[in-house]
């Protein structure tokens, strides 16, 4: 299965906000040497001529999708675009492309992207989902997180955000917006765009679950209490107020778990609050097996669980990360129990 | 090749996949389908429904009136369990917590 993974083409989804900084972004990793022989998917809505543009310039394949957003009704283009990137590629048309990015419209929900990743047939035996990228504007954080329940999608499905226009927002403002996300979303990481030294391999590299698996556990807590400095708050209480519905928290298992059984369990709860629970992500010690066991799910979606090598430390328990949208989590852990049969503590609540 | 990763490719929805090892202690794939029946009736008995393997490659899902439909994975199962009982199935409904932490 290694090899043929790593022969599956990644695709890496940027997503973000009306007006974030997606396309700037696109701009500089498409710069990058590493970034020479990836192909674009970039939609068309509002300033599409300036995106397709820009794009353009840096002269990599591009296909314009026929429609104007991502969504579910769209899906069906994805799905053709990315069929005709391969098909092209296989009789040598357009260049041999080894990644492609996908440029989501601010309003996009990456649910329906994702699940055309993982579902359809052909696309899951020749690509595989990279890492999801969310940008999020530091002085329009607020605006992003309100009004709009793709934003906190957006930010809930990233792997990495990258909080852009950091020069133009207050450093109060900054840090209040990265302890939001982190709070919102503590199973990404958060970079400030100008301020940290990130580059393309390091924003596109899928770290091996076990290790992103570990950080986020611990940053709950410093995103929770330490937080940001008291210039900060007034920020941090103005974003909270539009994303107050959105909590994180984190369920310990201390005896290993009957897979099947939480599958049941995960399942049912997917099944019933899909469109509240905005991320699923953890670690599992599974009766039966040495090897962790890596979840990973994003609304209704969900990857297909992979083996870990080894454990990212000595701590051997089940961790589970949950980002849901005004759910009792008190009830959801005693749920989760029930079904199980195994004791399960909450670590820290966002 | 890694026995484990054989078994995850060998079947199509998350919900059916398993991730024990026979040689590591785990059951076999005949084995975890009839363990996975067996506890989606542990639940499902709550709702008046029941689940059978169709030849290990679907599940019938059928109710006491006599309703039946096909399904092919776990996960599929709540949708059409819900459409059969004409309700919804919440696993956080504090009922049916109550009674599986009964036993």
């Amino acid at each position: 299965m290694t090899s043929q993974a790593s022969a599956h083409t990644p695709v890496n989804l940027v997503t973000g906000f009306l007006g974030s900084g997606k396309t700037t972004l696109l701009q500089r990793l498409l710069r990058s040497p590493q970034m020479s022989r990836t192909a674009v998917l970039i939609n068309e809505l509002g300033e599409v001529g300036l995106d397709h543009l820009l794009v353009q310039q840096v002269d990599e394949p591009v296909v314009l999708l026929e429609s104007g957003c991502i969504c579910c009704t769209i899906r069906s283009d994805l799905s053709s675009a990315l069929r005709d990137l391969l098909g092209r590629r296989e009789r040598g048309e357009i260049p041999a492309f080894n990644r492609v990015v996908i440029e989501t419209t601010g309003l996009a929900d990456p649910g329906p992207i994702l699940y055309t990743l993982l579902s359809e047939r052909v696309i899951q035996h020749h690509f595989r989902l990279g890492n999801v990228i969310a940008t999020v504007d530091a002085v329009n954080a607020a605006l992003h997180l309100a009004d709009n329940p793709e934003g906190i999608k957006q930010v809930a499905a990233a792997d990495r955000l990258l909080i852009t226009k950091t020069d133009l927002a207050e450093p109060a403002q900054v840090a209040a917006v990265r302890q939001v996300l982190a709070q919102i979303n503590p199973s990404a990481e958060v970079w400030d765009a100008l301020q940290d030294p990130w580059d393309a391999d390091a924003l596109l590299e899928v770290r091996p679950a076990a290790r992103s698996v570990m950080p986020e556990l611990t940053r709950f807590t410093a995103a929770t209490e330490d937080g940001a400095s008291a210039a900060a708050q007034p920020y941090v209480k103005a974003l909270r107020r539009h994303s107050e519905q959105v909590a994180s928290f984190s369920l310990v298992l201390e005896q290993p778990l009957d897979w099947t059984a939480f599958g049941i369990w995960l399942s049912m709860l997917l099944n019933r609050y899909g469109n509240d629970v905005l991320r699923v992500k953890g670690i599992l010690q599974v009766q039966g097996s040495d090897a962790p066991v890596f979840i990973n799910a994003v609304q209704h979606i969900v990857h297909p669980p992979q083996h870990l090598e080894r454990w990212p430390s000595q701590d051997q328990r089940s961790r589970i990360v949950f980002i849901t949208r005004g759910m009792d989590h008190a009830r959801l852990r005693r749920s989760l129990e029930a079904f199980c049969g195994a004791r399960v503590a909450e670590l820290s609540v966002a | 090749m890694c026995g484990m990763c054989g078994v995850f490719l060998g079947e199509s929805n998350w919900s059916d996949t398993t991730v024990t090892s026979v040689t590591g202690g785990g059951r076999t794939r005949r084995h975890e389908r009839l363990h996975r029946v067996a506890l989606t009736n542990r639940i499902l008995k709550h709702c008046a429904l029941k689940v059978s393997d169709w030849n290990g490659v679907s599940y019938v899902l059928s109710s006491a009136t006599g309703q039946t439909a096909i399904v092919d994975s776990i996960a599929a199962v709540w949708p059409v369990a819900e459409q059969l009982r004409k309700r919804p199935i919440d696993p956080l409904d504090e009922r049916l917590i109550a009674a599986l932490e009964r036993g």
